[in-house]
């Protein structure tokens, strides 16, 4: 059972339709999974030398962290049928906070990484403040937050990248274990510490979703808001929380991709938000609301993250890939389209 | 209850406000005025009012050249200068059009949009008001009285000539590009080709070709995959400084550091550092900021009615290409001067 429904919510004729829904969802994620094995074969009968490698799994792996934790808070957005178009800009603002306090000489990557999280969590909560409290629709909130968000990153340091590099703990060689560069390139058993915090975050996600009453309201909400309020869920607090819960993984997505790069640059992060939605989408996590996978969301991560390894090895122009990936949400909509009855 | 949301509200739309006004949302105008008095500077006692347009600068070459252009402006005391910042082509234009009014001597416009640029441009010719053009060119001839470039086709070239010599012709070279579907990338990627197959046949093979989009995170992930392809490289052409900073950090990460190098494009500090303390950064190829300096200089000798003394009889030239040069190791001292950032 990866799909939550809002049948507390619902009236029994809803219920029934939330029943096929599910069936839609479920459906959708093997097909997915189905994509997903069909393009790892594609890599690997085309690249046999190059492509199913360990290591080459643990590099998608690692490429798909930042959108992944990014499209994990995205699912429980879109679950209350919202939309967060900041993510990307949030995450660069974050960098740069983190950056500017860590200052040039700085070495505590404790700084950085408070710093940065505490920066993106507070952009969500400005972003959850409008939407829940001020009524502002969350496309118009987010989009604002969008701009907003970069153009901190540019001010923050004239428009200039910070260097991180000497965030590796102090020590020389191997980063010490909770320093940035560790979460960047450390490994425990031979696997990247940020695929690490991927799964973690996945895992608790799905947790929070299933087996929580406030995933249970998180999805309500996005089901019927107006029956859910009556049926005693605090509505405004969850869309609250929501848009908060985004912030603050924007801002763990910046911790991992500044110990990746090496350094905070304004321009990085840029249109992430669309990775994150069309993984989201593609999962079966419904845009209308009342309908969130997070196993879904991460199969779409990883099929996002399968293209653009393939596409690269296989030396095709972006364009490609582009048309690819845009085919597949395409495709995704389209298994999704019963809903369209309701 | 409601008076807490209209607080809200005011708080957001304040908030929302600051916001636009950071992020260049809005035409931004500087107003650089030079010190000192008009007559002490020319030998008419002539004061010339320049006015140059530059696009939004995002990125640090583009910084550095607002920069040059206003420091070089007030080394002259009978250079007025005005700069103004567009957010886009379009806006871009507007604010040409609003500068034509204001009947300055001479207008200095490096275009967001070469093409979209070109009617206004035109306009400001036809109403008496010489254009100097730098960077990226105008579409018409006559949309310009001169032009600066820099020569991102002979920048190519350069990159080819030193890969080619470091690796005797031998081996295989992956390239990281800037943003595709600009003239800028195009030629880059040409003018490197083109000599590669020149000087050595078919003896140094371009593995692999992916747009970094001038962005480190974009050059970042292309070369992290294009590693997992490609079990030898032996140098990297990247099209750029800021975006090979990515590269370099895929390349550490992978510990492959000694199995190539790598060179950039356009002449940052963080390039130069690397390039002088020697290892993975070989070389930089300049692609000079100083450009908008030099178009400055010649919109003030425009307005004056002087040329360079060199050329006889004393004109301005009409076209005028900065060379690039190469930096490496063995030069990067004397070009440090130059770096951007």
């Amino acid at each position: 059972m990866t799909t939550s429904q809002a049948d507390a919510a619902e009236g029994p004729s809803r219920a029934a339709g939330a029943l096929e829904r599910a069936k839609t969802a479920e459906a959708q994620q093997y097909v997915l999974a189905g994509v997903l094995v069909l393009l790892f074969i594609v890599g690997a009968v085309l690249k046999p030398d190059t492509f199913p490698t360990w290591d080459n799994i643990r590099n998608m792996l690692t490429q798909a962290s930042v959108i992944g934790v990014l499209a994990m808070g995205m699912t429980f957005v879109i679950a209350t049928a919202g939309i967060d178009l900041s993510v990307g800009s949030m995450l660069a603002a974050a960098g740069l906070f983190g950056g500017i306090l860590v200052g040039d000489d700085g070495t505590s990557s404790l700084v950085f990484i408070a710093g940065a999280l505490v920066f993106a969590t507070v952009l969500g909560t400005v972003n959850a403040t409008a939407i829940a409290y001020g009524r502002v629709v969350p496309f118009i909130a987010t989009l604002a937050m969008f701009s907003i968000g970069r153009g901190i990153a540019l001010l923050l340091n004239d428009k200039l990248p910070v260097s991180l590099l000497d965030l590796n703990g102090g020590s020389f060689g191997e980063p010490a274990v909770f320093s940035l560069a560790w979460f960047g390139n450390g490994r425990i058993i031979g696997i990247p510490v940020s695929v690490y915090v991927f799964l973690g975050i996945t895992i608790a996600g799905w947790v929070l979703l299933n087996r929580t009453r406030y995933g249970r309201y998180v999805v309500a909400v996005g089901g019927n808001r107006e029956a859910a309020r009556i049926a005693g869920v605090p509505v405004r607090k969850i869309i609250f929380s929501v848009y908060v819960l985004s912030g603050l993984l924007a801002g763990v997505g910046t911790v991992l991709l500044c110990a990746r790069l090496g350094s905070a640059s304004p321009v990085s992060g840029n249109l992430y938000e669309l990775d994150a939605i069309g993984a989201v989408v593609i999962g079966g996590t419904s845009l209308a609301g009342g309908r969130a996978s997070i196993v879904g969301t991460f199969l779409g991560v990883l099929t996002f993250a399968l293209i653009f390894s393939l596409m690269t090895q296989l030396n095709l122009s972006t364009e490609v890939q582009q048309v690819t990936k845009g085919l597949i949400v395409l495709g995704a909509v389209l298994l999704q389209r019963p809903e369209a009855r309701y | 209850m409601s008076r807490l949301r209209l607080l809200i509200c005011i708080a957001a739309a304040s908030l929302l406000a600051v916001g636009v006004a950071a992020c260049g949302g809005e035409t931004k105008t500087v107003t650089e005025e030079a010190a000192g008095t008009p007559a002490a500077g020319g030998d008419s006692g002539k004061t010339v009012n320049i006015i140059a347009s530059v696009p939004p600068t995002d990125h640090g070459w583009l910084g550095a050249v607002s920069k040059n252009a206003k420091s070089q402006a007030e080394k002259y005391k009978d250079v007025k200068f005005e700069l103004l910042q567009a957010a886009d082509a379009d806006s871009q234009a507007q604010q040409v059009e609003q500068a034509i009014a204001k009947k300055p001597d001479v207008l200095v416009v490096l275009p967001q949009d070469g093409a979209a640029l070109t009617p206004v441009a035109q306009k400001a010719q036809r109403a008496g008001i010489p254009v100097v053009n730098i960077d990226r060119t105008f579409t018409k001839p006559d949309a310009a009285t001169a032009t600066v470039l820099g020569d991102n086709y002979q920048i190519g070239t350069l990159a080819a000539d030193y890969i080619a010599k470091e690796l005797k012709c031998k081996g295989n070279v992956v390239e990281i590009q800037g943003l595709a579907g600009i003239e800028v990338t195009t030629d880059r990627t040409k003018g490197f080709a083109e000599q590669l197959k020149k000087k050595c046949k078919d003896g140094i093979k371009i593995v692999a070709q992916q747009p970094g989009d001038f962005n480190p995170d974009a050059g970042l992930k292309a070369m992290e995959n294009i590693l997992q392809a490609e079990k030898k490289i032996d140098a990297v052409y990247t099209h750029d400084d800021d975006m090979a900073q990515g590269v370099v950090q895929a390349i550490k990460t992978s510990g492959r550091e000694k199995e190539m190098f790598l060179t950039g494009v356009g002449g940052s500090e963080d390039a130069m550092k690397q390039i002088a303390a020697g290892g993975l950064y070989r070389a930089t190829f300049l692609y000079n900021p100083n450009m908008a300096a030099t178009g400055i200089n010649m919109a003030r000798l425009i307005g004056l009615g002087e040329g360079f003394s060199e050329l006889v009889p004393p004109e301005v030239p009409r076209n005028l290409v900065v060379p690039a040069a190469v930096v490496t190791k063995d030069n990067v001292k004397e070009y440090e001067k130059y770096a951007f950032n």
